[in-house]
């Protein structure tokens, strides 16, 4: 099966296009195997999911992406171009990554909003802030709050935000909604599937079955730091019932 | 100089004897009080008090040269010894390197200008502190212990502060910033943590303190004035050291904790 797809993966290379590929990519931290020779194409449109139980390398596999480490073999490339020939922090703006936890800096909104395009000498209008804070659902007076005051929700949303603020193609989520309430869940994932309509590239690592169910197109089905699966959404839940997909979003036995 | 007389030894040896008492006190408080640190008193006055002998003994010698090499090679030494100690309280690689660059490059500048003549006066060249061997090594000594104190707090506070915002820090970083640039609030806040002691102990100069130096060259004899103006160079000295070494120290480490693409070595603080 693994032979098969890398067999796939090699054809498709071969001129055709190659969005987001990993070839025989493996991340090893400290004589740890985190990633285990991957080789995927990922398409350029969508809601992926990653999913798998903890410990898989759902995180380590969007660090990758975003660069935030880098593999110790193989390669990976973003519309055919290989990671190493992309200066690093251009690389980052264009492939935002939200994290778990939203890691707000101090102190308002607005300077959250704003950190990202001042790196690259762009300062923001007003009608450009407003924008942002509706992407995400918050309200407009919500700019001069300090983010120490928000709500775990809220500052998700503002951590969207301030990786939207640099207008990339592809955002990483990192199970972004798993300290969140249903509401809040709710509406960041009315803002993930609008941005996607609007053409941003989703990877998104998920824990909630229903989540998966409820927002993805195709899936990457990640364990042991290899990829068992890549399908759509619906070939997955048609594939497997109810219990053996609860199987595998649980915890993996400790080491 | 020579050494000291013979009544005089005696007397010195009846001193320090009467004031081991002291060090036993500080012993018992410490096993009253449970702070298990015992052994440590113990054995860090033992070996301070070899290792200054030791020093005493050297300075009677060096005192005698006049060779500003000589005296420069015991800076270095001491410069050394000082990245050593500083290193042993990090469980961390390369901190040696790092500290002996940093407590060295800012200790010698400094002691170079203040060597330097500037002008002379009657033909007697004239320098920020008088360049003899009774001069040189005991201030140079206060300045390379400070700037090895200074720059410990930095790495510390540095340390601790990473390792704290670590998300935070990605996140910056993630956006597209530099590695300097998603630091630079933690680097800045360890520069102060590491300068404001020092500035602290001038502030209160002469009101709640009469410092090591000063109260030195006045026990030794000299005009209380004259030691007053050597405790503010002194001061001034250990300050831009300590600043040069901090800003050293700082950027050293931060080059060391990241890569060239600008991504955090998380395994370094799991050194194996």
């Amino acid at each position: 099966m693994n032979g098969q797809s890398m067999d796939n993966q090699k054809q498709k290379n071969n001129g055709e296009d190659c969005p987001i590929c990993f070839q025989n990519v493996s991340f090893i931290i400290n004589s740890n195997q985190i990633i285990n020779n991957i080789s995927v194409r990922i398409d350029r449109k969508g809601i992926t999911g990653i999913i798998g139980p903890s410990g898989s390398g759902k995180s380590t596999f969007l660090r990758l992406l975003n660069r935030l480490i880098s593999a110790t073999t193989g390669r990976i490339s973003l519309d055919e171009k290989s990671y190493d020939t992309i200066p690093v922090r251009e690389l980052r703006k264009r492939i935002g990554l939200v994290q778990q936890r939203p890691y707000l800096f101090a102190k308002t909104v607005e300077d959250n909003l704003t950190y990202g395009p001042r790196i690259w000498g762009v300062s923001l209008s007003k009608i450009d802030l407003i924008e942002l804070l509706d992407k995400v659902a918050l309200p407009h007076e919500f700019l001069d709050r300090d983010v120490e005051n928000l709500s775990g929700g809220e500052q998700q949303r503002v951590s969207v935000a301030r990786s939207l603020a640099n207008n990339p193609d592809i955002l990483l989520l990192d199970e972004p909604t798993s300290a969140l309430d249903i509401v809040s869940e709710e509406i960041l994932e009315n803002t993930i599937r609008n941005l996607s309509q609007e053409g941003i590239k989703i990877i998104i690592v998920t824990h909630s079955l229903e989540q998966t169910k409820r927002l993805t197109d195709q899936l990457l089905f990640l364990k042991d730091g290899k990829f068992i699966e890549k399908t759509s959404t619906k070939e997955f839940f048609h594939k497997y019932n109810e219990k053996e997909i609860r199987g595998f979003f649980k915890k993996k036995e400790s080491r | 100089m020579s050494l000291a007389p013979e009544t005089e030894i005696t007397e010195m040896l009846f001193r320090i004897l009467f004031s081991i008492l002291l060090l036993t006190l500080i012993v018992l408080l410490s096993y009253w009080q449970n702070i298990n640190l015992e052994k440590v008193f113990t054995w860090s006055f033992v070996r301070g008090f070899i290792q200054i002998l030791l020093m005493a003994s050297i300075l009677i010698v060096i005192f005698e040269l006049r060779d500003l090499l000589i005296l420069y090679g015991v800076l270095l030494f001491m410069c050394v010894f000082a990245a050593y100690t500083a290193k042993n309280r990090f469980p961390y690689p390369n901190i040696f390197k790092l500290e002996l660059v940093a407590i060295t490059t800012a200790s010698i500048f400094v002691m170079v200008i203040v060597t330097t003549p500037i002008l002379t006066i009657d033909s007697t060249p004239i320098s920020i502190i008088e360049r003899e061997g009774t001069y040189i090594i005991p201030m140079g000594g206060m300045v390379i212990a400070n700037v090895m104190v200074m720059t410990t707090i930095v790495l510390e506070r540095l340390i601790a502060d990473i390792k704290k915002s670590k998300g935070t820090i990605e996140a910056a970083l993630s956006l597209g910033d530099s590695s300097w640039n998603s630091v630079k609030p933690i680097l800045k806040e360890s520069f102060r943590a590491g300068l404001l002691p020092t500035t602290n102990r001038v502030a209160v100069l002469g009101i709640v303190t009469i410092p090591g130096l000063m109260s030195g060259m006045i026990i030794g004899g000299v005009n209380p004035v004259i030691a007053a103006i050597y405790q503010v160079i002194i001061f001034l000295m250990i300050l831009s050291a300590g600043f040069i070494g901090e800003i050293m120290i700082g950027f050293l480490f931060i080059k060391e904790l990241f890569t060239s693409e600008d991504q955090l070595k998380i395994s370094w603080f799991n050194p194996k």
